[in-house]
């Protein structure tokens, strides 16, 4: 993804004069084409959050298109106070990239585990948050936020992250219907779809087919996906690699709770519990249930008993 | 009321004549930019902007009411002629670094100023711009400090140590004049002689008395807060020797 981002920032500059990039001392020799062709336009701030946010809100003001980038758990954390007042507040067309979101550096420590950006960003009004699965969608969702006219953020992982294909379009505020199926329907954000979709392979030899819905925007969250995907299925999995609170099964919650039926929905990601132990992203997946095998295992669970108890539809059992 | 009376010479001192804007040109890339970041003393600042034409002087009367556009912390939205929303302090210098920073790319001349509380310099935010204003040479831009060594609660010096502004903004590798920041020749000559040193930027640090010019609030804490009754107005006014500009009803 963070090449990606790099190939996707240098277009978007080319094509737009107003584009540009502020970093809080982050991404060695990742932009350094940028460098070369838009050296003006490259502004390392130094390690100093808030400063990169408040330069971004001035240069916004003078009518550029900044786009700030730090670690996730660093830029939406300490800068919290500057994305609320500087960028929100006068709500300024300002892109935050949160590059290592979620547990992608869940071995260097917990000062770099970010489970909460995506909830402390669409807590900031106007906010528009998006977490793409793979680089296509790193390549396509960069310049719909950054022509928005408002702010948004942007959570990317790390190198060389598996893409997948889908004939559905890539549009900022839509989710993306990766498989059709029926009874129980996988709803993912980020990183967490390719699981979904090995999970979704494993499952059709079995004859098991949930639907698979990716939702690369967070907030504001996509409703009509959810219309039409609570005509299909009776429960909801939704996948994420973030807290309890302001992700996607809370946004997809929040919605089914306020409509006089809606399918029950389950969740499974990290939990609230600091994780200490350096674990590999991959192994702390496993261990907490939201890889591939961890989707699968509650797909065949729930496939059998949406199957037994579909007049229980809603309740939870 | 300290806080707005002690930077009311400094604001006279710029919208006498100093800077370049006006009503008629709010969005003139080549004005200069004013970001008025101690938005706790807005009341100072709404007299000045209605003085000069950029609202009705009899808007004043609405001030803090439920549906003014002059809330007690100053707000961009409301108000479209001022360059920033305030009232969370430490936030101006960082964007006044970004506005100078877009304004150099864009060739626009002007300058930015940003008027500070002495008590707004504890917030880090501040030094980090500071640092980087001097790293990238913006000499077009201007801190002030309105030095009234008063907080909401203490001293300014007591709470940040000896080292003084002067010291500090000259450790950031900034140009630095200290002046009486209640008398307006003095603020409007350091305002003439920025930038202080070529390739820098400048810092005024504005030696200022909180409730300057009324006897009974000068230096005084408790009229941080505190309301003035019409007798407190009417003893105020005598003192220096002023009509009210509007008719307030209590």
């Amino acid at each position: 993804m963070r090449r990606a981002f790099s190939d996707a920032l240098l277009q978007l500059a080319r094509e737009d004069p107003a584009v540009i990039f502020l970093t809080g001392d982050l991404g060695f020799g990742v932009f350094d084409a940028f460098i070369a062709e838009f050296p003006e336009r490259y502004v390392n701030v130094g390690v100093a959050e808030a400063q990169l946010v408040d330069c971004a809100a001035g240069l916004a003001l003078e009518g550029f298109r900044p786009i700030v980038y730090s670690i996730a758990s660093f830029v939406t954390g300490r800068a919290f106070e500057q994305i609320r007042l500087a960028v929100g507040y006068h709500g300024l067309p300002v892109v935050v990239i949160g590059a290592g979101g979620g547990y992608t550096y869940a071995d260097a420590g917990v000062t770099h585990h970010a489970k909460e950006d995506l909830a402390l960003m669409a807590l900031i009004p106007n906010m528009t948050v998006v977490c793409p699965g793979d680089p296509n969608e790193v390549t396509a969702l960069l310049p719909q936020v950054c022509r928005l006219g408002g702010p948004s953020y942007m959570r990317i992982g790390r190198f060389g992250e598996p893409r997948f294909e889908s004939s559905t379009p890539i549009h900022v505020g839509c989710a993306r219907l990766l498989r059709e199926g029926q009874r129980v329907a996988v709803l993912t954000t980020g990183g967490s779809a390719v699981h979904a979709l090995t999970a979704a392979d494993q499952l059709a030899e079995l004859g098991v087919r949930p639907a698979v819905c990716h939702f690369h925007t967070v907030h504001p969250i996509d409703v009509s996906a959810l219309v039409a995907l609570s005509g299909q299925a009776e429960v909801f999995v939704v996948v994420e690699e973030h807290g309890l609170q302001g992700g996607l099964a809370a946004a997809v919650s929040q919605w089914c709770a306020a409509q006089p039926r809606a399918p029950r929905v389950l969740r499974i990601g990290p939990s609230d519990e600091l994780v200490v132990g350096n674990p590999k992203q991959n192994e702390l997946q496993r261990r907490l249930g939201f890889d591939a095998a961890g989707i699968a295992a509650i797909c065949r669970e729930l496939w059998v008993s949406a199957a037994t108890a579909k007049t229980a539809m809603g309740e939870v059992p | 009321l300290t806080s707005a009376l002690s930077c009311a010479d400094i604001l006279v001192a710029l919208y006498g004549g100093w800077l370049d804007v006006s009503p008629n040109r709010l969005r003139d890339p080549h004005r200069d930019r004013f970001l008025f970041s101690k938005g706790h003393a807005a009341s100072a600042y709404y007299v000045v902007l209605a003085c000069r034409g950029f609202f009705p002087v009899e808007e004043l009367a609405s001030y803090g009411t439920s549906g003014s556009r002059l809330p007690s912390h100053p707000c961009r939205l409301s108000l479209p002629c001022l360059e920033i929303s305030s009232g969370s302090l430490g936030h101006g210098l960082g964007i006044g670094t970004g506005m100078m920073y877009g304004m150099a790319l864009s060739r626009h001349s002007g300058r930015a100023v940003v008027l500070m509380s002495d008590g707004e310099c504890n917030e880090g935010s501040v030094w980090e711009a500071a640092a980087f204003a001097c790293a990238h040479q913006q000499e077009r831009l201007i801190a002030i400090v309105d030095n009234n060594n008063m907080q909401a609660v203490g001293r300014t010096d007591q709470l940040m140590g000896g080292a003084t502004f002067q010291d500090k903004f000259r450790a950031f590798g900034w140009g630095v004049r200290t002046v009486n920041g209640n008398n307006i020749s003095e603020v409007r000559a350091a305002l003439d002689d920025t930038p202080f040193m070529a390739g820098r930027p400048s810092a005024i640090i504005a030696k200022t008395t909180g409730g300057a010019g009324v006897s009974f609030m000068a230096d005084q804490t408790l009229w941080h807060y505190r309301v003035p009754s019409r007798e407190d107005l009417a003893n105020a006014l005598e003192e220096i020797g002023e009509q009210p500009l509007i008719e307030v009803s209590t």
